[in-house]
């Protein structure tokens, strides 16, 4: 039975790296929507603050597989666009990661002392400068280390791909299943395959948190705070 | 062709949605209960002076954190039977989603164990408490204080977790939107009731757990 499991193994592997570059690719585009949604929140205009309230409250109390299926089956119908399993999943998961996303982006940025924004300003820097070399290189460590809690998130996510029949690794899991015709070896396995995936990915972050505090010690140090 | 929004054409799946609202909820409610009991244990495992109950605990938890959950329900739900246990839908989801859950609440129990100073733990050892009266009178407490904020966010996690029942054939609320969706093609209508029902069970955890919050951490009077 092993051996059989064995010729499976590339498959597992292939359906791995699908698994892994569709969150990878969900979490970029959350990445971007979050940042967007992010300086909305923080914008002194009060209808942009409220638009982006509603979406994070709104993509965080409900479950992503009904955006899932809203947006396979419901798109086609409602609005005529008909997107693949792929194409959706990455929407769906997106939506969501974006929300997430947004309040990681956001405790970051408001983590930078509001001294250093007017000091950069007084400096007579525009949004962009004062952005580019004040804000950002010290919001970053404070948004790194939970990102990738994000995309572990995410990539476990992905999985309902295989809901609507997308075959990544869940669904080539299911599949291999059937086809041997027993169901705990293959599953274990497939467990075995994500465990092993997101915990590395977490060893990494744990890594960049270690690093990033490190810095973050001697950067206050340095400024004598 | 145009999209006309109707209620109506789905007024007929109304009583299936009740139904689906209160396994959604039984499984949440049920999942939230048994995770928070067995998380506790886990937690309590991860202090032990055994290192074997230590690198249990924290194995189980990484599996759990680190694995996604449609994976654990189909393991439950495919895999157990095979080895003889038989069970229903909502039995094997319900499972399913307390292992997974549970991993997740040690870690906040935990968190909330490792914030009492361990001066705590060695002074009432010291005055003559019991491990019963230490942990009811000084330890709990201070840590219900700790995970009470995370605590609720992991309810609400539970609550959408539960979705991924649908995959397991149980008739909650996800697996409602989707069969009345796709008998009726009226995917946008089951679309914002699914989302409305999750919304205010959701909200419902947040909003009283703020409330609650605020009643049960109020300043006595004498510190106002």
């Amino acid at each position: 039975m092993s051996a059989q499991l064995l010729t499976y193994m590339p498959l597992l592997l292939k359906a791995a790296l699908v698994t892994i570059w569709l969150s990878w690719l969900a979490l970029l585009i959350g990445a971007v929507g979050g940042t967007l949604i992010a300086l909305a929140r923080m914008s002194t205009f009060l209808p942009l603050r409220l638009l982006a309230l509603l979406f994070t409250e709104f993509f965080r109390s409900i479950p992503i597989l009904i955006v899932l299926f809203f947006v396979f089956f419901g798109m086609p119908l409602v609005f005529g666009i008909d997107l693949s399993p792929f194409t959706a999943t990455t929407v769906a998961l997106a939506l969501h990661a974006s929300s997430t996303m947004s309040e990681v982006i956001r405790a970051g940025l408001e983590s930078v002392g509001k001294g250093q924004w007017e000091a950069a300003r007084a400096a007579g820097m525009t949004y962009w400068q004062m952005m580019r070399h004040v804000i950002v290189p010290q919001a970053l460590r404070v948004i790194l280390p939970p990102s990738v809690g994000v995309y572990i998130a995410t990539l476990k996510e992905s999985s309902l791909a295989s809901i609507i029949g997308y075959v990544e690794l869940t669904k080539t899991g299911l599949l291999i299943r059937e086809t041997m015709g027993s169901s705990f070896v293959p599953l274990l396995l497939l467990a075995l395959i994500y465990f092993l995936i997101n915990y590395g990915i977490s060893l990494g972050g744990a890594a960049l948190e270690r690093r990033f505090h490190v810095n973050t010690r001697l950067m206050t140090a340095g400024a004598g705070q | 062709m145009p999209y006309y929004f109707s209620f109506r054409s789905i007024y007929p799946y109304l009583g299936d949605l009740a139904a689906a609202a209160q396994a959604t909820l039984l499984l949440s409610v049920l999942a939230i209960v048994l995770s928070v009991a067995i998380g506790s244990g886990v937690a309590l495992m991860r202090r032990s002076d055994s290192r074997l109950l230590r690198f249990t605990g924290g194995l189980y938890v990484e599996v759990m954190r680190n694995t996604p959950l449609l994976v654990i329900l189909y393991i439950v739900y495919f895999a157990l039977p095979q080895l003889g246990l038989r069970m229903s839908p909502f039995n094997s989801a319900l499972i399913g989603l307390t292992l997974n859950s549970a991993g997740y609440m040690a870690e906040i129990i935990r968190a909330g164990l490792v914030a009492v100073p361990p001066g705590q733990f060695e002074a009432a050892a010291s005055q003559g408490f019991t491990r019963v009266q230490l942990y009811r009178h000084i330890v709990l407490p201070q840590v219900f204080r700790t995970i009470y904020a995370p605590l609720g966010n992991q309810f609400i996690a539970v609550i959408l977790a539960s979705s991924l029942a649908s995959a397991v054939a149980v008739e909650e609320v996800a697996s409602w939107m989707q069969t009345v969706g796709s008998s009726s093609f009226r995917f946008f209508e089951t679309f914002v009731i699914a989302a409305v029902v999750y919304l205010v069970l959701c909200q419902i955890v947040n909003l009283g757990r703020i409330a609650i919050g605020r009643w049960l951490f109020r300043q006595p009077e004498a510190y106002r």
